[in-house]
């Protein structure tokens, strides 16, 4: 195969590097704004998946399942195209990427707290209730510290999904970096730099928060994740390579 | 104010019962977990200020007993007095449950010290949600409750790097913080080293010494029962088969069932 000879222009990035910035200011925003109200509702979803009344936990495991198991693009699409013909009010761009990025991450994040709720042992919960915590007490200051802690990798891992996600958003015109870059690569007929760009970009914020990742799921592995004494798993222990680690 | 206005206002009503008067009485309580009945008929009661040890065979209905009186779990049939007041009737917790349910501590197994936060934080956060405490008066009432039960040194401490013996110590602690009146203990030494065990068992002995503090433990600690206890449960199939002093339980009882359990936890 052979390879062609292209002339890199990088002065195109130089020129266009701060409407690029601009565009990835958006797709943080976006990020940020999408995850705190996901983590925010995800809470009562997860409890109205365990709810002990039968239609409460069938609506909240039917929109789970819908936002589950539906293209994201379709959910954008939707909200952004077809919500308007039904309701006959026109929602922004911004504000249609916000509402199905929000009820997808939501869906995924709730049952990332639902498993880490149904991972605190009863007593646990018996413990505050004996202490006469109210119910949400028990919640706030029991379940949800333990279960969140518990489910960190999944929680961080979703994010840097979403993260990456958001460049869907630029399919319903939202100035986001992937809309950016597409619209300088098409103006200035430099895709390879500037989508080059754009990529490195999306990594050099998502690297970072993968290899916090990371070692969020190592110090999970090798024991407590503030201090105490260090417990290697034997699945851990197994890994080829893997240092030997002598415990008290 | 009214009673019922004290009931609405939650309430904490003072416990009237002098050492060696009845605490807590338990008629005809009956629980079934699906077609198993684990508590057919079962008769307790507690003195204030005294430890009654209850022993039996897993799956004797002891831990049900106790959750019953925690307010845990409620018993199908049966009727529960604390302090003199009516809290259990007909099947449901009575309103004057709300006003004598901070009376009641109880500790479990498995430790169940909140993993995520250090040992203050897990003796100050319901008496400062519940009770209103202070910070200051909160540190202060944890520190002396930790030194009741010999762990001072362990304020700023995670429960992960306490071992079991120490929790299951600040665990007692978290308990006192609340200052109950009656402490459930269920099966807390089961997991522990003989040693460590009877560590934890010395502190309870203490605890109703100093405190006057009504304490009902599950143990297979037959020493302790014989030597702290004022009285002996044994519970066999549901049902409470023998209650009385140690004394007369280990040395005049010729219930066989319980020689034999007694001799099988011994040996």
């Amino acid at each position: 195969m052979m390879i062609r000879t292209y002339d890199f222009d990088w002065n195109v990035v130089t020129s266009n590097f701060p409407r690029l910035l601009d565009g990835l200011g958006m797709t943080i925003t976006l990020t940020v704004i999408v995850v705190a109200l996901s983590m925010i509702l995800a809470v009562p979803v997860a409890l109205a998946r365990m709810s002990n009344v039968e239609v409460v936990r069938w609506v909240a495991q039917g929109y789970i399942e819908l936002f589950r198991c539906t293209p994201l693009l379709v959910q954008l699409f939707w909200v952004y195209y077809a919500l308007p013909t039904l309701t006959g009010i026109t929602i922004p761009g911004l504000l249609s990427a916000a509402i199905a990025l929000t009820l997808n991450l939501t869906a995924f994040m709730s049952e990332a707290l639902r498993s880490g709720f149904q991972s605190v042992p009863v007593e646990q919960v018996e413990a505050g209730k004996m202490l006469r915590l109210t119910r949400w007490q028990q919640i706030r200051y029991i379940i949800i510290p333990q279960a969140v802690r518990q489910q960190l990798p999944v929680i961080l891992s979703l994010n840097i999904a979403l993260f990456k996600d958001t460049a869907l958003v630029s399919t319903i015109a939202v100035a986001d970096l992937m809309f950016t870059a597409n619209k300088i690569a098409s103006e200035s007929y430099r895709a390879l730099e500037i989508l080059t760009t754009a990529a490195l970009l999306y990594f050099v914020i998502a690297f970072p928060v993968s290899l916090i990742l990371s070692r969020v799921e190592r110090n999970m592995m090798n024991g407590d994740l503030r201090g105490g004494k260090k417990k290697r798993s034997l699945a851990a222990s197994m890994i080829p390579g893997a240092k030997v680690q002598v415990t008290r | 104010m009214s009673e019922m206005n004290d009931v609405q206002a939650g309430s904490h009503r003072p416990i009237t019962a002098s050492i060696g008067e009845v605490l807590v009485s338990a008629r005809g309580l009956q629980k079934s977990f699906g077609d198993r009945q684990v508590m057919k008929n079962v008769d307790f009661d507690m003195v204030a200020g005294d430890i009654t040890v209850i022993i039996g065979k897993s799956g004797s209905g002891k831990s049900t007993l106790l959750r019953a009186l925690a307010g845990l779990t409620d018993p199908d049939e049966g009727r529960i007095m604390f302090d003199g007041a009516m809290v259990f009737e007909d099947q449901m917790r009575t309103p004057a449950w709300e006003q004598v349910q901070s009376h009641v501590g109880m500790i479990f197994q498995s430790y169940t010290l909140w993993p995520h936060m250090d040992v203050l934080a897990n003796l100050t956060l319901a008496p400062r949600k519940k009770l209103g405490l202070s910070t200051a008066e909160g540190l202060e009432r944890a520190e002396r409750a930790l030194e009741e039960v010999g762990m001072s040194s362990h304020l700023r401490s995670k429960p992960s790097q306490l071992s079991g013996g120490e929790r299951q110590r600040v665990a007692i602690a978290r308990a006192l913080m609340m200052q109950p009146k009656l402490l459930l203990c269920d099966e807390i030494t089961s997991a522990l080293d003989p040693p460590v065990a009877a560590e934890v068992l010395e502190v309870l002995r203490r605890l109703k010494q100093d405190e006057g503090i009504a304490i009902a433990l599950v143990t297979h600690d037959m020493a302790f029962a014989s030597k702290a206890a004022d009285r002996v449960v044994f519970f066999s199939d549901g049902e409470v088969a023998i209650n009385d002093t140690p004394e007369k339980a280990f040395n005049h009882s010729d219930n066989a069932e319980f020689k034999k359990f007694v001799d099988a936890v011994r040996f």
